[in-house]
C-alpha cells in the first residue's frame, strides 16, 4: 500500500444532526476544527457541532503554502505565533498521526540597503519575545541555500537574511484531518455539506443556526468560516474591518528532494519551498483588488514565475503543474481578529489574511480557552475586535507579507 | 533599438472643455493623456496665452520624455512581444498603457508610431525592447 | 501528428521507448515521460523529434529526475495577438468551426496540437494561453473560444497495467500509420482501425507479463460472454475501453463567451468499477489505496484525491478520475463531478510561462549617469535608484555641517494644484489653516487619511491666490497623486491637478556655505526660511525653496528634468572652493535623525496617529472640517499608549528595530538609530509605551542605558536652518 495512504486517520462521521449543542462552529476549516479539538480535549467539552457547506478543509486550509513560522514584526504577533510553532511541534505527537511536519529553516532575503534594515529589525524583535531568527551574510545564506543567484540574475543582488530555523512546513489536509479525528473520536460532530443559511436570535443574543439540515440551538455560535466571514457576522448585527483579497501560488512536478529551506523574498514579491511530494511551491503577493472568487490569474503565475527564476535560476526549467487561488480575509491592520463581537453567544476567530494555516493550533486552543472559561486569554487579548474601537490596533508591517 | 532621444513638449492641465476647444499650433502632436490634462509635442513658447480659454490652466515645460519612431511593421513586432491590450486602429490615434512592463504613450500615424516614454524610464525600455 | 514525434522516432529507431503503463500518444497520460534536451517531464508524443535531440528515460519508481537547470537556454518568446474568435484543436469539429467562423468574417486564430500549439489554460479576459513550437501565444478573443479539444481515451485499471506493450486503440492506429511495428496486437475492447489484430472479446481482467521480459506484456486476460477467463498471447494490447472528454478548458472557461463542438461535449463514458491494479500511475496510487482511504471515512473525490494524491501528478487525472469515480460511485455514492477545472491543461517550463516578464521597473533621476560617475553605491529606495553614499559617509556628513553638499531630491512627489476651488481643496485636505498661507510662502503639512493616521508628510507652497505646490515624500507621491484626484472628484473641486515628479528635477543645497554658493551662482536674494521665488540659478530657470530636512540653510531647487545635469555639474564647480560634495541617503538619514526629522515609512507605521507621532502641533482641531478630524478627535479622548520618542546614549548605535525594556518590561522598540558625528553619542527615534500613565525617561536599549530627551537633539533652536 502507498505509505502516503497507509498512515492516514480514520474519519467516524456522525449520522444525524442534532436539535441543539453547546457549541456551535460555522466553517470545517483549520481554525474551526482545532477550536472543536481544543475544546474536547482541553475542556471536556464535546457536545460541539462544525459545520462545513462543502467538504472539511475545502477552502483556504487546503488552498494555503503551508508555511508554519513566527519571525513577525510586533511583539504580540511573535508570541502568539511561536506558541503555534510549538504546538505543531508537538502535533504529531499528540495526535498520533502523520501531518508530515518538517522543520525546514526560513530565509527572508534583503535586496538593498533598506532591506537589510527591515530583516535586522525582524530579528531583533523576534530574538526579545521568544522566536529564534537571526540575521545572515551572504556568506551564511550560500552554506544555508546554494540554488540561490547571490546576484539575483544581476538585478537583484543579495545583501543579507533574516533566519528563522524553526520556519516549517506540514501538509495542510492532515492537520485537518488529524484534528477532525481528534475531535470526532471524543464526541464532536463534524456535518459536512451543511450550510448556514442565517442566525437564530433572542433578543439580542445569537442562540442558534438556521441550516441546510435544519435549525440548530447553540449555547455560543463561533464563525470560523473563511473569505464570507462579514456576511456571516452581518447576519449577528456585527461589522467587521476585513476585506477579502485572493492570494494565488502554483506547484511545479515533482523533483528530487534537494531543496531545503523556505525562501522568501519581500523585493521580488515571492517565497518558495520544496513539498514533502517533491513539488517546488512557489507563492506571492495577495491580489490588491478584493476578491472572493477562486479564478487563477495568468498575469500572476507569468510575473511570479519571472520573479522566481530571477531568485532560483533552477525553476527555470522545472515544469509548472497547477495554480490554484485561495481568498485571504485581511482586516485593516494585517492581524487576526478574534474573539468576542459584541452580539452576546456570537463569536469571531477571522482575518487570517496569508496567516491563517501557521496559526491553526494556536487559534483553536486560544478560542476554546476563550469558550470554555468565557474570558478572553492573554495570548489573543491584543487581537480582539474593540483594539479598532479602542485605537489599539495591532499594526504589523511584518504580518503584510506574503506568507 | 536606439535611445528614445528626448522630446520637446508642454504639458496643459485644463478644464476638459478648455482643452476640446483648444487651438494648438497647426501640426502639433497632441497627446491626450487625460480629460484634463494634454501633451502638446512643441515648444512651451508656443503655447500662447488665450491658446487654452482657462484661466487657472497649468502650462509647464515637459524636458522629460523621451520618444522614438518605429515603423509600421517595426512597432506590429514589438507591440506583439511587449503590450498585452489591444492597440487601437484608427489612425491617427493616441494610446497609452504598460509596453515592456513601463508605462509608455503612443502614437499612431499611418506609416509610424511613436514610442513615449518618461526619462526614468528610458533605459528600462531601451534594455527591454532590445 | 504531423510531424515526427520523438516517441515515434525513437520507437522506430529503437523498439517501444516507454517506461510501462499503457500509452495514449495523445497527451493525456504519463507513459511516455523524458528528460528531452535538459527538461523533465516532456511527454515523447507531444514532441517534435530533431536531430541531436538528448531523450534520456525518465526515472523508475521513487527517483525522481534533478532539481536542476541546464545550460543555456534562449528565452521564450512571447507573442500577444488579438482576434474575433480562438478555436482550440484542428481536428474534424475544430476545422469546421473554423471555416464557419471565417465564412462570417472573423479573424479566426486556430491551435492545432498537430502543430505543436498546446493550449494550457483560459484566463479571466478571456485570455488563451497557448505554447507553441515558436513560443508562448497570448490570445484574446473579442467574439468567442471554441473548444474542440475531442476526448481522452479511458485507461485499463486492472493488474498488470504498468507492463510495457499496452497502447490505446488510437495510439494503435497513430503508431502502426507512422510504421512501427507492434507485433501481434491483441485489441480489448473498440478495436482500432485499419490495424491488423486479433479481438479479445469480452470485459479486461489483466494483463500477464512476458515469459522473455518480465517488463512487457506476454498477455491479455478478457472474460467472456459466458464468463470464461480467456488468454490471449500477444506483444502488444490495444486498448479501446472508451472516452472521457478533454473539457478541462471548456470547464475552466466558465461566463466567458466559450463553446464546445465536437467529441468534447460528450458524456464521459463510466469504465466498470475497479477491482484490483494501479489507478493513478502519476504517484502509485491503487485500488487497494482507494478501499483503504474509503474505509477510513474519505468518501468525496476531492477528499480521495487529498488523501490518496491520485489525479495531481504530470496528468492531473486525466487518467485516473473515470476510475475513481467508478470506484466512488459502485461504494453507493451519487455519481460525482470530475476535480475543479484549473490551469495548466498542459505542462510547461517556469521559463515559457514567464516568457514576456518584466521586473517592476525602479526608475532613475535624471542625475543617475552623474551619481554612478561619482562613485556612488545606488540603492533602491522609497521605489528609486537613489545614492546610498559616494564612498565617504563622513565626509559627505561633514560637508553638510561645515562647508555645503549636493543632494538629489528629484523622487520628492511635485504636484501643482490650480484653480478657484483650490484653497477649499487643500483646506479639506490638510489639517492645518492654507488659506492664511500668503503667496511666496510654504508649511510643512501631515497628510491624514479618514481613520486619522498619518500617510504621509511634505509642503504646502502657495504660488499665488489660487495656486499651489505640492510636495510629497518620495515613496509616497503615487499615492498622494490617487488620494488628491479622489477627493477632487468627490468634493467637485474646481481645479486643475498636474503631477510633476518625473518632469522636475530637484537638487538640494545645503550647508552653512549654501548661501554663499547660491551667490557664486547669481542669486543675489535668496528667499527667506519657508519662502520660495523663482529664480536664475547658474543659468538654470529653477523655484526655489528655503526649508530644512538637515538642520542646515537648505535651497531646494525645482527645475525641468532636462536641466538637471547641466545645472548639477554647474553647482559642483562653483562650489569647489567652498569644499563641496554632494551627500548620499546614508549621511541624510544621519544629519535629519539629529534633527528628529521622521521618516514616514520608517519612523511610522499605519496606524500612527499625529499625538502618537508628537506632531499633534501639525494638526489644527479649531479647523472645522478636514479629512481625519473625527478620527482624530475620537482618538484623542482615548489614553494614549505609545510615543514616538527621541533617545540619546553613550556608545556605537543599537540596530534599527532594537527592543526598548523599562524596568525589565518590554517597552518599546527604536525605528531609526545613529552615532551622531556632531554629539558625540548615539541618537535614535522610537516607540515607546507609556507606564502607569507616563513615558519613562530612564531606559535600556540593546542592554545599555539610554535616556528619553526632546528632539531635536541638535541645534534644537533651529537656528543654523534660518541663518
Amino acid at each position: 500500500m502507498n505509505e502516503f495512504v497507509e498512515r492516514l486517520v480514520d474519519l467516524r462521521w456522525p449520522s444525524a444532526v442534532k436539535p441543539a449543542y453547546d457549541v456551535v462552529i460555522i466553517g470545517g476549516g483549520g481554525h474551526g476544527i482545532s477550536t472543536a479539538y481544543y475544546l474536547a480535549t482541553r475542556h471536556g467539552i464535546t457536545n460541539v457541532a462544525v459545520l462545513e457547506k462543502s467538504y472539511i478543509g475545502s477552502g483556504n486550509s487546503g488552498r494555503n503554502t503551508t508555511i508554519i513560522r513566527a519571525n513577525y514584526g510586533i511583539p504580540e504577533a511573535v508570541r502568539f505565533y511561536q506558541r503555534s510553532v510549538d504546538l505543531y511541534e508537538s502535533l504529531e505527537a499528540e495526535t498520533g498521526r502523520d501531518v508530515m511536519h518538517h522543520t525546514k529553516g526560513l530565509l527572508w532575503i534583503a535586496h538593498s540597503e533598506a532591506g537589510v534594515r527591515q530583516e535586522r529589525a525582524r530579528a531583533e524583535v523576534n530574538t526579545a519575545f521568544g522566536a529564534r531568527t537571526e540575521y545572515v551574510s551572504p556568506r551564511q545564506i550560500q552554506e544555508i541555500c546554494p540554488q540561490l543567484d547571490m546576484t539575483g540574475q544581476g538585478q537583484w543582488p543579495i545583501y543579507g537574511a533574516s533566519y528563522h530555523p524553526a520556519g516549517a512546513s506540514a501538509r495542510h489536509d492532515r492537520v485537518v484531518w488529524a484534528y477532525a479525528e481528534g475531535a470526532m473520536r471524543l464526541g464532536v460532530d463534524i456535518h459536512q455539506h451543511t450550510s448556514v443559511t442565517g442566525l437564530q436570535k433572542s433578543g439580542d443574543r445569537i442562540v442558534g443556526v438556521e441550516t441546510t439540515a435544519g435549525p440548530i440551538s447553540a449555547g455560543i455560535v463561533l464563525s470560523a468560516v473563511g473569505g464570507h466571514v462579514t456576511a456571516i457576522a452581518a447576519m449577528a448585527g456585527v461589522r467587521l474591518p476585513i476585506r477579502t483579497h485572493q492570494l494565488q501560488a502554483f506547484v511545479t512536478n515533482r523533483y528530487a528532494h534537494t531543496f531545503a529551506p523556505i525562501v522568501a523574498s519581500s523585493g521580488l514579491g515571492v517565497y518558495a519551498s520544496q513539498t514533502a511530494k517533491g513539488e517546488m511551491l512557489i507563492g506571492a503577493e495577495i491580489d490588491r483588488a478584493p476578491a472572493y472568487a477562486y479564478d487563477a490569474g495568468h498575469q500572476f503565475i507569468r510575473s511570479c514565475a519571472f520573479r522566481s527564476i530571477a531568485l532560483l535560476p533552477f525553476l527555470r526549467d522545472l515544469k509548472l503543474l497547477r495554480q490554484w487561488t485561495g481568498v485571504c480575509d485581511m482586516s485593516t491592520d494585517y492581524s487576526p481578529v478574534m474573539g468576542f463581537t459584541g452580539a452576546p453567544g456570537f463569536l469571531v476567530t477571522t482575518g487570517w489574511g496569508t496567516w491563517g494555516f501557521k496559526a491553526i493550533p494556536v487559534g483553536g486552543e486560544q478560542m476554546a480557552a476563550l469558550i470554555a472559561t468565557g474570558r478572553t486569554p492573554e495570548l489573543i487579548a491584543p487581537f480582539s475586535l474593540d483594539r479598532f474601537a479602542n485605537d489599539r490596533t495591532m499594526a504589523d508591517r511584518g504580518s503584510a507579507g506574503t506568507h | 533599438m536606439h535611445a528614445p532621444k528626448p522630446l520637446t513638449a508642454t504639458r496643459v492641465a485644463a478644464t476638459c472643455a478648455a482643452l476640446d476647444s483648444a487651438s494648438w499650433p497647426a501640426g502639433a502632436i497632441v497627446l491626450r493623456t487625460a480629460p484634463d490634462e494634454a501633451i502638446v509635442l512643441v515648444p512651451t513658447k508656443d503655447i500662447e496665452p488665450g491658446l487654452i480659454a482657462d484661466p487657472h490652466a497649468i502650462v509647464e515645460i515637459e524636458s522629460s520624455l523621451c520618444g522614438i519612431w518605429l515603423d509600421a511593421d517595426d512597432a506590429h513586432d514589438l507591440l506583439e512581444r511587449e503590450c498585452d491590450w489591444e492597440t487601437p486602429s484608427a489612425r491617427p490615434a493616441f494610446a497609452q498603457g504598460a509596453v515592456a512592463g513601463l508605462p509608455v504613450k503612443l502614437w499612431f500615424e499611418h506609416d509610424r508610431v511613436l514610442f513615449v516614454v518618461s526619462a526614468v524610464f528610458a533605459n528600462d525600455f531601451m534594455e527591454r525592447c532590445r | 501528428m504531423s510531424k515526427e514525434s520523438v516517441l515515434a522516432h525513437l520507437w522506430q529507431q529503437q523498439g517501444d521507448p516507454t517506461r510501462g503503463g499503457s500509452v495514449c500518444a495523445a497527451g493525456d497520460c504519463q507513459s511516455c515521460l523524458a528528460t528531452i534536451d535538459g527538461i523533465a517531464y516532456t511527454r515523447m508524443c507531444r514532441t517534435p523529434w530533431r536531430d541531436g535531440m538528448h531523450v534520456e528515460p525518465h526515472p523508475h519508481g521513487d527517483q525522481l529526475p534533478a532539481l536542476e537547470s541546464r545550460g543555456n537556454r534562449a528565452a521564450t518568446i512571447a507573442r500577444t495577438m488579438h482576434c474575433d474568435v480562438v478555436v482550440i484543436g484542428q481536428g474534424s469539429a475544430g476545422l469546421a468551426a473554423a471555416a464557419e467562423a471565417r465564412a462570417l468574417g472573423r479573424d479566426v486564430v486556430t491551435l492545432d496540437t498537430g502543430d505543436g500549439q498546446d493550449a494550457i489554460g483560459i484566463y479571466p479576459g478571456p485570455l488563451v494561453v497557448a505554447r507553441t513550437d515558436a513560443g508562448m501565444w497570448h490570445l484574446y478573443p473579442r467574439i468567442e473560444i471554441v473548444v474542440a479539444t475531442g476526448a481522452a481515451e479511458i485507461q485499463p485499471v486492472v493488474p498488470g497495467n504498468d507492463l510495457r506493450g499496452l497502447v490505446t486503440a488510437r495510439a494503435a492506429e497513430s503508431l502502426s500509420a507512422a510504421g512501427i511495428d507492434l507485433g501481434r496486437i491483441v485489441a480489448v475492447g473498440t478495436p482500432p482501425r485499419e490495424v491488423a489484430c486479433t479481438v479479445a472479446v469480452g470485459a479486461l481482467v489483466r494483463f500477464e507479463a512476458s515469459a522473455t521480459d518480465a517488463s512487457r506484456v506476454g498477455a491479455v486476460i478478457a472474460r467472456d460472454d459466458r464468463g470464461v477467463e480467456q488468454r490471449h498471447v500477444c506483444d502488444t494490447v490495444s486498448l479501446g475501453l472508451g472516452l472521457a472528454p478533454r473539457d478541462a478548458l471548456l470547464r475552466m472557461a466558465r461566463g466567458t463567451n466559450v463553446h464546445g463542438v465536437g467529441d468534447v461535449l460528450r458524456a464521459p463514458d463510466l469504465p466498470p468499477c475497479p477491482t484490483a491494479g494501479i489507478v493513478c500511475a502519476c504517484l502509485g496510487v491503487t485500488v487497494d489505496d482507494l478501499r483503504s482511504v474509503h474505509a477510513r471515512g474519505f468518501h468525496e473525490l476531492e477528499l480521495v484525491k487529498r488523501a490518496t494524491l491520485a489525479g495531481t501528478g504530470p496528468c492531473q487525472g486525466a487518467a485516473c478520475v473515470p476510475h475513481v469515480r467508478a470506484f466512488l460511485a459502485a461504494q453507493g455514492a451519487a455519481l460525482q463531478p470530475p476535480f475543479t477545472a484549473r490551469p495548466l491543461t498542459r505542462q510547461i517550463t517556469l521559463g515559457e510561462v514567464a516568457a514576456g516578464a518584466h521586473h517592476v521597473a525602479t526608475p532613475r533621476t535624471a542625475l543617475d549617469a552623474e551619481h554612478r560617475a561619482l562613485g556612488a553605491q545606488m540603492e533602491r529606495l522609497g521605489g528609486w535608484w537613489r545614492p546610498w553614499h559616494y564612498g565617504d559617509v563622513d565626509a559627505e556628513y561633514h560637508a553638510v555641517r561645515t562647508a555645503v553638499s549636493l543632494c538629489d531630491v528629484s523622487t520628492l512627489g511635485k504636484m501643482q494644484v490650480s484653480g478657484p476651488g483650490a484653497v477649499a481643496l487643500l483646506e479639506h485636505l490638510y489639517p492645518v489653516p492654507i488659506v492664511s498661507l500668503k503667496p511666496g510662502r510654504s508649511r510643512y503639512v501631515l497628510l491624514l487619511d479618514e481613520r486619522g493616521y498619518v500617510i504621509d508628510d511634505g509642503m504646502v507652497c502657495r504660488d499665488g491666490e489660487t495656486r499651489f505646490t505640492l510636495t510629497f515624500t518620495s515613496g509616497g507621491s503615487t499615492f498622494a497623486e490617487l488620494w488628491i484626484r479622489d477627493w477632487a472628484e468627490s468634493l467637485n473641486a474646481d481645479v486643475r491637478i498636474m503631477n510633476q515628479t518625473t518632469s522636475l528635477g530637484a537638487i538640494n543645497v545645503t550647508g552653512p556655505r549654501a548661501t554663499k554658493l547660491l551667490a557664486l551662482a547669481g542669486v543675489t536674494t535668496p528667499p527667506a526660511f519657508l519662502h520660495h521665488d523663482t529664480l536664475d540659478v547658474a543659468g538654470i530657470c529653477c523655484r526655489v525653496f528655503r526649508l530644512s530636512f538637515t538642520g542646515e540653510v537648505s535651497y531646494e531647487l525645482h527645475h525641468a528634468a532636462a536641466d538637471s545635469v547641466v545645472l548639477w555639474r554647474r553647482l559642483m564647480e562653483l562650489g569647489r572652493d567652498l569644499g563641496i560634495r554632494p551627500h548620499g541617503l546614508e549621511a541624510l538619514m544621519k544629519l535629519r535623525l539629529e534633527k528628529g526629522h521622521v521618516i514616514v515609512g520608517q519612523d511610522t507605521d499605519f496606524d500612527s496617529t499625529p499625538r502618537r507621532l508628537n506632531h499633534e502641533w501639525a494638526v489644527r482641531l479649531e479647523k472645522p472640517a478636514f479629512v481625519g478630524r473625527h478620527a482624530v478627535i475620537r482618538t484623542n479622548a482615548i489614553p494614549l499608549d505609545r510615543q514616538l520618542c527621541g533617545f540619546e546614549m553613550d556608545g556605537i548605535a543599537p540596530a534599527e528595530g532594537a527592543t526598548i525594556w523599562h524596568r525589565d518590561a518590554f517597552a518599546g522598540y527604536i525605528t531609526s538609530a545613529t552615532w551622531s558625528p556632531t554629539m558625540r553619542r548615539s541618537v535614535m527615534l522610537g516607540w515607546l509605551h507609556l507606564s502607569n500613565g507616563e513615558l519613562p525617561t530612564i531606559i535600556t536599549i540593546d542592554g545599555r542605558p539610554a535616556r528619553r530627551v526632546a528632539t531635536p537633539f541638535y541645534d534644537p533652536e533651529g537656528a543654523r536652518a534660518r541663518a
